[in-house]
């Protein structure tokens, strides 16, 4: 049904527009899946990125201005001069390195709790779906303790970045939930 | 009878005081078949007339960067990579850790998204020992720079000028010009060259490296090559010995063969297309060179040694090359840096970026009295310098584009609201940047910064200004802070309301800021080159402070900006272009900008009073106003009469013969000496039609008028600088020299007049039917005149 409405939107006001901030440790997957979005059928080999990274993608008549922006410890704390104006939060998850959930789980917390994403959505990619003792959707869901978040809409996808799996599902869960015109 | 003629005593004054004219004499007067003879014409009488200066000058040429300078081309060597788990860290420092954050040099060093290109340029700006924030209220006079106290003193202008601290200044500014004075120390300039190579060997695929050298000197686009093959070496051998030889071979390159100029043979040399212009101090370099090296060494001076030193084919640039790894890599130093005056950058690119999507289809800015000075439909350009100018917070934002891209069009725009005048601008750019430092950068009031994250446009309370560089457009915030109201405004509020009942004042364009720039767009597409578009825009800046001085005098009744020379009148009503003293010709009243008429003077005024108010309290302005106090004697060793004023009013004012008379006799008085006549020079540049409008007075119906000028005409063709003017002197002027000559050794050489005074016409006649002796006799003198100088 939202899938309707906002084509209806689209058909009524041209097609929506929708900012999108994805985060993650680094090596989480983040550049993988932005390429992977915007060149669907083509392989992605990527390096870390220095800085950050911004695309549009249109899926489903919403043109996503999707910012992937890099994950090593020391630059996280540049992430907060993305927020203001995001509509929705990609967060970006191996799967495989239990070693590091629980810091996922602090980063995650740390950028939701802020008073300028408290409306944005959040979709988390359990990533890396592929790899040899990943952990479930679900686990992650409890590893981040995401039961826990009151008033936050949010939804749990597996992917594997980089066949494509699971990532325009994600997307379509973004669209069908975004409710608040972009804020300009 | 004679002794009342008023520029007999200058004669006498002038034989003694100066040597060149003297000797310059007997080539430039009586010319017997005038055109072919002109004293510049032949290049080989200029080199002679050269010589003989450099003969008689006592003192010695010196160098810009001498040889045995403690100071070094490039005082750091740094390399940063990007680490796959720890992000950007410095690897390596030569020959000493640069003091300050490590990690935040190592960020700059790799700029954002450098991973999606394999090579980016980054320019950045460190102040070391002091932080970024500290030297933000750099009203403080302290001249207390280490590196003044290793400098040597008594250059040029320390000859003639007594005061110790007027001679510290001028010394100050024949410096290089990354040192700006009461600024705190010079900036460390870094050029850094970042490479992203795919290695499918090392994890996650891929190496990124930064190399830069930190230097003083402006020009430090020069050592691009050197990073190139440097930073590939690294590649291959990671250590510090790499960064060594780099260090090592940029250090030995050797400028010491560069004269060092005066602000105001600077001023000639900039202005000037002329290739030789000042070759002469080249010559000298190399002859004392020359010399040197026969004092000090034991073998005889051989023809191999002409060979050695090459005079440069364009003395604008000095030529040198830097030995890396035994390849020999050419480079060029600029000779004249003026300040603000960073990289490679081009004002062209800049104003193009802007003024296309302009033209293609305006579009209309919220109106700020600071910015939009001509309307919702400003020129982009101009707002982006009113900005500069009144101390905004200006932003370039290059998304996509390598940030080397960004950095350029931050120097640009630099230089352009300087002009090489106003300064303080360089010193808070921030040519890339990145959100690393936004908590830093938002601390300095008014900066212009270059960026490529596109986040900085999605927060306007970050910036005045947003210029984007893609797209050639321009945002004004709507943070922006309003104007306040001040005493000016509300002045000329008053004169306005006044004016505005005046039909006639149905000017579109007050402030002439569209005339101007339609002007630099025709240059533009014409082709005449990033030099000229430079000199328009100090030409620009230039006016913009004289405007502002008037400004100041108007609403203030003083103004900062400008010095009365002695025996001046302050106040506005000082009847310009009278004599004070009417037996000196050189206390002719009047300084300042020239307006044709008061209307027109209240009229742009009017229009320019915000954005001058808007200047009145920032950096540049209190920079500029300490400028004038340091600069007073070696910029203007002729401090009576305002020269600049007096040429304005030749080039744009109809005046009477009386009126004209004055200053021409005002000039041909002051303008005696090397100083002097650097000064007229910069007053009258080629751009500007050169000594055209001293021409004239070779027309000028008196006959008084008629000889001064040409002898000051002749002592601007013996001059070095000089020589350049006069050979590119019309023909039709310089015919008018040769008649006035001849009339006049004709009058010399008449039985009427005696020897000792040539020119006994009384100096009340006008015309030269009623001047004494008038046209018969000049013909006779000819005839005279020609048989004589055939004879000797």
């Amino acid at each position: 049904m939202g899938g309707q409405v906002s084509k209806m939107m689209g058909k009524i006001f041209g097609t929506k527009e929708m900012r999108i901030l994805m985060l993650g440790l680094d090596a989480a997957g983040k550049t993988t899946i932005l390429y992977k979005l915007k060149l669907s059928n083509q392989d992605v080999t990527t390096i870390p990125t220095v800085g950050f990274n911004v695309e549009s993608v249109t899926y489903k008549n919403v043109k996503f201005n999707v910012w992937d922006v890099g994950g090593q410890d020391k630059i996280r704390p540049l992430w907060r001069h993305y927020y203001s104006g995001t509509q929705g939060l990609i967060f970006v998850v191996d799967s495989s390195d239990t070693a590091r959930l629980e810091e996922a789980r602090s980063e995650l917390h740390k950028i939701i709790n802020d008073r300028e994403m408290k409306d944005a959505l959040l979709l988390v990619f359990a990533n890396k779906q592929d790899t040899p003792g990943h952990l479930s959707p679900e686990d992650i869901t409890n590893e981040l303790q995401l039961t826990k978040l009151k008033d936050k809409l949010w939804y749990v996808a597996p992917s594997v970045a980089t066949d494509g799996t699971g990532i325009f599902e994600g997307l379509a869960w973004l669209s069908n939930n975004v409710k608040t015109p972009p804020q300009k | 009878m004679a002794t009342t003629l008023p520029y007999r005593p200058s004669n006498d004054s002038l034989s003694a005081s100066h040597n060149p004219k003297t000797n310059g004499l007997p080539r430039l007067s009586p010319a017997t078949s005038f055109v072919g003879r002109s004293p510049s014409t032949s290049h080989a009488s200029g080199q002679r007339i050269s010589a003989e200066n450099a003969g008689l000058k006592p003192r010695r040429c010196k160098s810009q960067y001498p040889l045995d300078s403690p100071e070094r081309h490039v005082e750091y060597i740094l390399v940063a990579s990007f680490h796959i788990d720890r992000g950007p860290i410095m690897e390596h420092q030569y020959p000493a850790p640069i003091s300050g954050d490590e990690s935040m040099l190592a960020e700059l060093m790799l700029p954002d998204q450098t991973h999606v290109r394999s090579q980016d340029w980054t320019i950045f700006f460190l102040h070391k020992d002091t932080s970024g924030e500290d030297d933000d209220e750099s009203t403080g006079g302290n001249k207390k720079k280490k590196r003044k106290s290793q400098r040597y003193h008594g250059n040029e202008e320390g000859a003639h000028i007594q005061h110790e601290n007027i001679d510290e200044a001028s010394d100050d500014e024949d410096d290089s010009e990354d040192e700006e004075g009461g600024e705190g120390p010079p900036l460390m300039y870094v050029l850094n060259l970042v490479n992203t190579k795919q290695d499918n060997t090392v994890r996650r695929g891929a190496v990124v490296k930064a190399m830069a050298i930190c230097t003083r000197h402006s020009f430090l686009h020069i050592y691009k090559p050197l990073l190139l093959l440097a930073l590939e070496d690294y590649f291959k051998s990671p250590f510090p010995e790499t960064l060594a030889s780099l260090y090592d071979a940029v250090n030995n390159m050797d400028l010491s063969l560069m004269p060092k100029l005066s602000i105001l043979e600077r001023h000639i040399l900039q202005s000037s297309n002329t290739k030789e212009m000042f070759i002469e101090k080249f010559e000298q370099m190399i002859h004392q060179r020359e010399d040197e090296e026969t004092q000090n060494e034991d073998y005889p001076p051989s023809p191999k040694k002409a060979s050695r030193y090459v005079l440069p084919r364009d003395t604008h640039e000095f030529e040198s090359k830097v030995v890396y790894n035994d390849i020999p890599i050419p480079v060029k130093i600029p000779t004249v840096i003026w300040p603000e005056t960073v990289g490679d950058f081009s004002l062209i690119k800049l104003i193009q970026t802007f003024a296309a999507p302009h033209a293609a289809s305006p579009q209309a800015f919220p109106v700020h009295p600071h910015l939009t000075t001509s309307g919702p439909f400003t020129h982009p350009i101009i707002v982006l310098v009113n900005a500069i100018l009144t101390q905004k917070r200006v932003v370039f934002l290059g998304h996509n584009r390598p940030s080397g891209e960004v950095a350029e069009a931050v120097l640009a725009a630099c230089a352009l609201a300087s002009g090489g005048i106003l300064r303080g601008f360089t010193r808070h750019a921030f040519p890339y940047t990145d959100l690393t430092k936004i908590d830093d950068l938002l601390k300095v009031p008014g900066f212009i910064a270059g960026v490529t994250n596109p986040t900085f446009a999605n927060h306007p309370e970050w910036w005045d200004i947003l210029c984007d560089l893609p797209t050639g457009r321009m945002k004004i915030s709507s943070h922006v802070e309003p104007a306040p109201v001040t005493e000016g405004l509300l002045f000329f509020q008053q004169q306005s309301s006044l004016l505005l009942n005046h039909p006639s004042q149905a000017n579109s364009d007050p402030t002439g800021d569209n005339l101007f720039m339609e002007d630099i767009l025709r240059s533009i597409s014409n082709r005449h080159g990033e030099n000229a578009i430079r000199a328009k825009w100090r030409a620009y800046i230039t006016k913009f402070t004289r405007v502002a001085a008037a400004f100041e005098e108007t609403v203030y009744g003083a103004s900062n900006l400008y010095i009365i020379g002695p025996g001046e009148e302050l106040s506005p009503d000082s009847p310009t272009g009278q004599q004070a003293d009417s037996s000196d010709p050189t206390t002719l009243r009047g300084h300042g900008y020239v307006w044709p008429d008061e209307a027109a003077k209240q009229r742009e005024l009017s229009a320019s009073v915000s954005r001058i108010e808007g200047w009145r309290n920032t950096r540049s302005y209190y920079s500029y106003i300490q400028d004038i106090a340091a600069m007073y004697f070696p910029a203007r060793p002729i401090q009576r009469p305002d020269l600049h004023h007096h040429h304005d009013r030749l080039r744009s004012l109809k005046l009477s013969h009386p009126d004209a008379a004055a200053i021409y006799l005002a000039l041909s008085h002051a303008v005696k000496d090397y100083a002097g006549i650097c000064q007229l020079l910069t007053v009258a540049p080629e751009n500007q039609a050169g000594l055209f409008y001293l021409s004239m007075g070779l027309f000028h119906p008196d006959q008084v008028v008629r000889e001064a000028t040409v002898e000051l005409l002749d002592r601007i063709a013996a001059h070095p600088a000089g020589r350049h003017f006069w050979s590119h002197l019309g023909r039709f002027a310089k015919l008018g020299y040769f008649r006035v000559k001849r009339d006049r050794d004709a009058a010399a050489q008449s039985p009427i007049s005696g020897p000792g005074s040539p020119n006994s016409s009384p100096p009340t006649s006008t015309t030269p039917g009623a001047s004494f002796g008038g046209e018969p006799q000049s013909l006779v003198g000819v005839a005279l005149g020609d048989g004589l100088s055939r004879r000797s």
